[in-house]
């Protein structure tokens, strides 16, 4: 049996006795009238049999707005959200690190708003762009972003000066150093940031979809529509789909970053 | 007569260490003929890496004056001049071969000729069969090898080495000092060599200049009069090597034996 399947038998145990305990216990009455016992309980934490029946239910084409419906409007927002907060966090993150007299004059704003609660900014954005796709992308962006500046901002400080010293020697301009050796080096630091702000960028998008309402859809409307109906079984279905998606995207991220970090002795293949 | 393609005359630099200002290197003068290979020696901070870094025009001098080609070099890169580095700055992100093309891409050189010219490359450096292998796969003689090649793909007409080969070991060592003087044979670039290590300045250079203690000043200028080419193996062995050596060390001993200043 080889590591890899030894950790596979491992994981999958692990979910079977987690998911039997569940069943198992919240079938038993007499747990929930134990003292601070009481939300072992269908009510509150549902039962894996009642998931999965209300899964298949949100599924089908009975409701108005399919589970599919929801979790593909929220990957959507996720990955815009990832993908604008990524690449502009890059960008500035390049410029601010190479260019110290620019760091400096935006030092102080760049931390107080990134000292800023996010969350306190879900109701100016909600004024501003509504309950949409874009409002959505804003919150996760006004996260992404700083989580990726500071990361390539630091990356980018990093540069190894002897190796700017040897592409100069080469005859590198700014601009040819910049993309040969700059980005490259920085890069390492920027996938570091990446895989935290998938999660956060999730966190953006939820958060906007709680206020969004049926209009913007997304897994966060149906977790607050089970809030409203007291559904249990709803809210654990829109945790788990939440839980899905952010695995298959850090996936996703890993498999760039050991293609375009190749080069790094740690991703390298094993023998 | 050859002309002097590198003319350092009354060159002197001073750092701020800790709010003092700490002497590195005192009116240090010499010349380099066109084509010829200088060796500079010395004590650990004597400033013979300072003095490189000004010719390379990375450190501005405090005083004096480097010029190349007649022209005076001042804090830019000049584009004749070449440099290996002592530390290890082969780029980890980039395989050998793209790592000695980039210098040819810098230039703007049409990939079929950057192709064939890191193919010739790869092939003088013994490097075959590693082309497409990332540096953290490869030996320390071998990074530093692919190093060199990345600097004279673009054939500069000034080689500047900063103990290029300090962190190898010996037999790696005189393995790259036999392909260096090969290399050098066939294009006869002007090369200033620092190393702290006098059988590898004997080995490789036409002239010595040896530096003091620090603050470093230049204290003898010697001409090395071995035959080339040379055979680095052979040579170690020989009257003549052992003659130069003595003359020199009798006097560079001096600067690593004698009382603290």
């Amino acid at each position: 049996m080889t590591e890899r399947v030894r950790v596979l038998l491992w994981r999958l145990a692990i979910l079977v006795a987690l998911v039997s305990a569940w069943e198992w216990l919240t079938g038993i009455k007499a747990i929930s009238r134990t003292p601070g016992l009481y939300w072992i309980d269908p009510f509150f934490i549902s039962r894996p049999s009642l998931v999965l029946k209300r899964f298949v239910y949100l599924a089908s084409d009975q409701v108005r707005l399919s589970i599919w419906q929801m979790a593909l409007s929220t990957v959507q927002s996720t990955l815009w959200g990832f993908v604008v907060g990524v690449s502009t966090g890059f960008v500035a993150g390049l410029v601010l690190g190479r260019r110290d007299r620019l760091a400096r004059i935006f030092e102080p704003y760049i931390v107080a708003f990134n000292s800023l609660p996010r969350i306190a900014l879900v109701p100016l954005v909600t004024m501003i762009f509504g309950f949409g796709l874009l409002a959505k992308i804003v919150l996760a962006w006004t996260i992404v972003f700083f989580i990726v500046f500071f990361n390539t901002f630091q990356g980018a400080r990093s540069v190894d000066a002897d190796l700017i010293h040897a592409a100069r020697f080469l005859g590198g301009s700014d601009r040819q150093i910049m993309r040969t050796v700059v980005v490259p080096s920085a890069l390492a630091w920027t996938f570091a940031a990446l895989t935290p702000s998938i999660s956060f960028a999730l966190i953006g998008v939820v958060v906007g979809e709680f206020l969004g309402g049926e209009s913007g859809g997304g897994l966060g409307y149906l977790i607050i529509q089970s809030l409203g109906t007291l559904n249990a079984a709803d809210m654990m279905v829109a945790l788990i789909s939440l839980g899905v998606i952010g695995i298959v995207m850090a996936l996703g991220i890993k498999q760039v970053e050991s293609r375009l970090l190749r080069w790094r002795p740690e991703y390298r293949r094993r023998a | 007569m050859k002309r002097a393609r590198i003319v350092i005359r009354d060159l002197a630099k001073t750092f701020r260490e800790d709010g003092r200002e700490v002497a590195a290197v005192q009116g240090a003068t010499f010349e380099v003929l066109d084509q010829e290979f200088v060796a500079i020696v010395g004590p650990s901070g004597c400033g013979k890496s300072t003095i490189l870094n000004m010719i390379g025009g990375l450190v501005a001098p405090s005083a004096g004056v480097v010029e190349i080609d007649g022209a005076r070099v001042a804090g830019t890169v000049p584009l004749q001049v070449g440099y290996v580095f002592q530390k290890d700055t082969v780029f980890p992100w980039r395989s050998v071969a793209r790592n000695i093309a980039l210098g040819l891409e810098y230039r703007g050189v049409s990939p079929a000729d950057v192709q064939r010219r890191v193919r010739e490359a790869v092939a003088l450096a013994g490097l075959g069969g590693f082309e497409e292998a990332f540096p953290a796969t490869l030996s320390g003689g071998m990074r530093q090898r692919v190093a060199l090649m990345r600097t004279l793909v673009v054939e500069p007409q000034i080689l500047l080495m900063d103990e290029p080969f300090g962190a190898l070991d010996t037999h790696t060592k005189i393995g790259l000092h036999a392909e260096l003087l090969a290399l050098w044979e066939a294009r006869h670039q002007t090369v200033i060599f620092v190393t702290h290590d006098l059988s590898e300045a004997i080995t490789l250079a036409d002239r010595i200049v040896v530096m003091t203690r620090r603050p470093g000043r230049v204290k003898l200028v010697h001409e090395v009069k071995l035959p080339r080419p040379r055979d680095v193996i052979a040579l170690r062995a020989s009257e003549a090597y052992a003659h130069e050596y003595g003359a020199i060390w009798h006097v560079l001993g001096e600067e690593f034996a004698g009382p603290a200043r």
